[in-house]
Formats: structure tokens, sequence, C-alpha cells
């Protein structure tokens, strides 16, 4: 249509690559919901109190120590499972093309 | 032909280009600047302010308090957070309701640094031509001390946001002669590098791409977007169809809406779309694009506000509602937890008491006939000041209590713990009890708690 074109001076390339991408996916959402599960977690467990009883000094020299293991853990843990979803997710077979339109809609419907 | 065609979605190689927004100004990007500053200022000046001798808002995560001003939080008190956090959220979704994403385009932290960083880029490499100029030219003496100042600049300014970070956990003016003299812990020096990278690569390098890759709140914003909702918009049916024109022509006679397709809107954004496009989630609601615009109209003699804040009702030429169910049922809510919040706060008991039995004996025959147990009665004294407490028991008739002295002094902010024996008449129980444990303040009648324990009698 007259006029509708988009600036092609910067459709299209404002992508980075796909593995940036899926590492950012990743990272950043586990690191959002370690963060709450460390405040949470913390709030309610003294890392100086996290020990055997049968074998004393406690698992973290300190608490600052504690909280920082803590909280790679939640991220580990939450960036794993985000991961495993993303796989699932990237690996599946792409959503059959629509087929409700007129011929040859679906092909480039599929995103 | 084996020439693969691109991909729709940009394609899975194709590297990301970088996006040199030109700089533009406006009273939508001064109130941004405004924005950046106050709330920069605040997270920087925070952690230096004094507060009856010590520093006003720190986290004190080694010893589990929080303090706020005035205020000392506790683990128990996480409740606190909790409610804030809700609070948060309600508000997002009011201010999304009323105006879109203004969070996003004036008070996110990815924005507010980003803009930082952006506005010593351009110190350094001058304008949005010179940048890229300067991209496109060969590596000379000048392009290497011109990107080493901006590398420099970046990361004291990361590394200065990493060191704030920290200081607001771990006493600031302490940190700072830690690090003048190199002594700072394996911790502390771990979480400056890792929270000043974080500002680094976030507003030095992935910066739209945040928003547009990593951030929910820009996919799910559009589900509490009604059609009385601000938003940043084009009026499609005032500026199509658009084109170029001379000065001075009729456009409306030749057939040209009041887009005069400068472009000037797509070299603005932040994110590198196009608004003529129509609403996208890559927005992020800056309003540069409504500066630039406002500008241009300006220049070629049309009115304002071919892009402006404006409602899809408003835009179809309905009434604008912004007091309307939505918005009504979300900020009395807010105002209740609000005030709820602030009630609580201000009116929460700030004296606690946990009774912990002696795990070495179950009880103690006395030859007097009395049944005796060991507890450990901790005290815990949130307030500010020292109190003098007293201890009593009831629950059982003839219930009574021993322990050294006849009150306990416990300071601002500390748990102290006393060893107590609670003696009652065999006669008056058979196996176990509940009883009830409760401390009191001599000096403030207020300040009292009282805590459940089990005594434990024979059965016979």
């Amino acid at each position: 249509m007259f006029g509708r074109q988009p600036v092609d001076e910067y459709a299209g390339k404002l992508r980075w690559p796909r593995l940036g991408q899926d590492v950012a996916i990743v990272a950043w959402p586990s690191f959002l919901v370690a963060s709450v599960a460390t405040m949470v977690c913390f709030a309610f467990i003294d890392p100086l109190l996290v020990g055997n009883d049968d074998y004393p000094p406690p698992a973290f020299a300190s608490r600052m120590t504690g909280y920082a293991v803590g909280f790679f853990f939640f991220w580990l843990v939450s960036a794993l499972s985000s991961l495993l979803t993303l796989y699932l997710v990237r690996t599946a077979h792409p959503e059959p093309p629509e087929t409700d339109g007129a011929a040859g809609h679906g092909v480039r419907g599929r995103q | 032909m084996s020439v693969p065609e691109p991909q729709p979605d940009g394609g899975l190689y194709a590297a990301r280009q970088k996006i040199y927004p030109r700089e533009i100004e406006g009273r939508f990007q001064r109130l941004r600047t405004l924005a950046a500053w106050v709330l920069l200022g605040i997270f920087y000046v925070i952690p230096w302010l004094r507060w009856e001798g010590r520093q006003a808002v720190l986290f004190d995560l080694p010893a589990r308090q929080f303090h706020i001003f005035g205020l000392t939080l506790w683990p128990q008190d996480f409740y606190f957070l909790t409610w804030l956090l809700i609070i948060a959220a309600l508000s997002l979704f009011f201010f999304t309701a009323l105006a879109g994403r203004l969070f996003c385009g004036y008070a996110c932290p990815q924005t507010v640094w980003t803009e930082t960083f952006l506005w010593m880029e351009r110190f350094v490499e001058g304008s949005r031509s010179q940048q890229m100029k300067l991209a496109r030219a060969p590596w000379t003496t000048e392009k290497v001390l011109r990107k080493a100042a901006k590398q420099f600049l970046w990361i004291t300014f990361a590394l200065w946001t990493g060191f704030t970070f920290v200081g607001y956990f771990t006493p600031i003016t302490q940190l700072a002669g830690k690090i003048v003299s190199l002594s700072t812990g394996p911790w502390e020096t771990f979480w400056v590098l890792f929270y000043g990278g974080a500002t680094y690569v976030n507003a030095g390098f992935m910066r739209e791409q945040v928003c547009k890759y990593m951030c929910p709140y820009a996919r799910f914003q559009s589900a509490m977007f009604d059609k009385d909702t601000l938003i940043i918009t084009y009026d499609d049916g005032r500026g199509e169809p658009r084109g170029a024109r001379k000065k001075g022509v009729d456009h409306k006679a030749r057939g040209l809406g009041d887009c005069v397709d400068c472009t000037m809107c797509v070299q603005v954004c932040p994110t590198g779309i196009d608004i003529r496009k129509g609403l996208q989630y890559e927005c992020i609601a800056c309003a540069a694009c409504i500066d630039a615009c406002d500008e241009v109209m300006d220049k070629v003699g049309y009115p304002r506000g071919l892009i402006r804040y404006d409602t899809q009702h408003g835009l179809e030429g309905a009434r604008k509602r912004v007091v309307r169910p939505r918005t009504m049922i979300y900020a009395t809510l807010l105002a209740l937890l609000v005030a709820g919040l602030a009630y609580t706060v201000t009116h929460r008991n700030v004296v606690g008491v946990d009774i912990l039995r002696d795990r070495n004996a179950l009880y103690r025959e006395r030859p007097d006939g009395k049944i005796e147990n060991v507890y450990n009665v901790k005290i815990l004294n949130k307030d500010s000041a020292e109190h003098e407490f007293t201890i009593s028991v009831s629950g059982l008739p003839g219930v009574e209590i021993a322990y050294s002295g006849p009150t306990v002094w416990v300071g601002p902010g500390q748990v102290q713990g006393v060893p107590v024996r609670i003696r009652a008449p065999r006669e008056a129980i058979a196996g176990g009890a509940d009883i009830q444990v409760n401390i009191q303040a001599d000096d403030t009648p207020g300040l009292r708690a009282s805590g459940r324990a089990r005594f434990i009698a024979p059965t016979d």
C-alpha cells in the first residue's frame, strides 16, 4: 500500500544471535526467581543454624557465605528448569499452519 | 535456487545491529531526565545518610536486621516485605491501566541506567551521526582514545554503582575505607564486581534487548490495557497517507496526510521500532517519538500531537475515561493496602518472647512436693530504646516462677535469653498442661508479649 513500507534501514535487523538470546532468557528469569526465593528462604532460615546436630560446626562459615551459596543454588536450579523448558519449546514441532485463511496464507503466518 | 530466503523473524544468524538513538529534546525528555536524576540521586545518596549515629538505611544481613531510619525490621517482620511486594505489583497494574508502561519509560532501572550510559556515550563520542561515523572509521589514535575514555567512564560508573549497592548491606563508610586500603572481604569484593558487572553489561551492551527479549512485563502488560488506557500512539487517520512534500504545498489537495515521513520518530527510538506501525511490545513508552514529532510538526507548521498519549477511544473520537471501574478498584485497593501497611508498621508490637524447654530433663520433683520445669525464655526487644522486663507465668492454679533477679534488662535491638524455673503444685496437674509465659516492660504498659509452653509432670 502507498506509504506503508517499513523503514528498511532498521527493519528485521534488531535480533541478536540465537545463542545469546537463549542464554539471556534462561539466565534472566531464573535470576529474578532466585532473588525472590533467596529472600523468602533466608527470612525463615538462619544460615548459621543450618547443619547437622551430630557434627557441630554449621554448614556455612558465616551468614554471608550461606546467603551467597543459597542464592547461587537457587539460581542454578531455576536456570536448569528454564533451560529444559526452553529446550522443549525450541525442539517442538512448529504449530500447524493456520488453515482457515486463503491458500498459502499459513506459510508466512508462522513466525 | 539454493540461496536461502531471509527468515521472516530476522534470521537465525543475523547479528544484532547496535541502535544509535538520536538525541532529542522536548517536554517528555525533560521529564524523563528529571526522573532519572531523582531516582539515581535517591539510590546513590541514601546509603550515606545517618540516623541516630548509624547508617539510616542498612540491610544488615550478617546481623539479620533491616534498619530503615527509625524502624528496625527482623526476620519475623518478613510479612511487611510480602505486603510491600503486593503493593508494588498492584501499583504496576494501576499505572499500566492508567497510562501504559509509565514504569518502563520513566522509572525502570534498566531504562534509567541505559539512559545514563547513553549520556556518557554522547559526552565522549558525540551525536548519533558522529557515533555512527566513529564506528565505521578505522582505528586511529583518536578513535582508540575516545573508546577508551568511554569505557573508563562506563566502568568507573558501574563500579561505583556496585559499591553503592553493597553499601546498602554493609556499612558504606567502612566499606569505602576498606576499598581505599584494598582490604575488602571476599564477599564484598565479589558482590561489588557482580553488581557493577551487571550494570555495565545491562546498560552498556544489552540495553533495549533486555526489554525485548528478557522482560516478562513487556509481554503481559497488554493484558492490563483497555480501550481507555493512555498509550503512545500515532494518529493513523491524521497522518496517512504519509509522504514527503515541499514547503508551502497544500498537502491535503495532493492527497497526503500530516506525516511528512521524516523518520525522526524511528531515529530517536531507543528500541528501534516504528511507532507508526501501531502498539508494539518493544515500545518502552519513553515518549521520545512524541517529542521528535512535535518538533517536526512545529517546523512544518502543522498542529502538534500526530504522535501523542491517547486512548483507543480517544483515537476513535469517543470520550476519554480516566476514571472508570478498573482504575477505581485498583486505586481503592491500593489506598487500603498502603493505609493498612502504614498502620501496622507504626502499631506493630516491638517486643516478642520465645520459650524453649530445657532439653536435658523433663521435670524435677522438689522436696516441697512441687513439680519444676526449666525453660529458656528469650526476650526480643525490637524497640530503639532499652527496656526492663518482668517475666510472669499463668495458666495453672498455684503456678510460680523463679529466675535470677526481679527484672531483666534488654538493650535496643537485642535478644536476651533468661533461664527460668517454673513450679506448680503436684495436685494441680497430671501428665502435662499448657502454660503461658508473659513478659511486660516495666516502663511502658503497652510493651508486652506472651507465649505458650508445655509444662510436663508425672502422669499419676
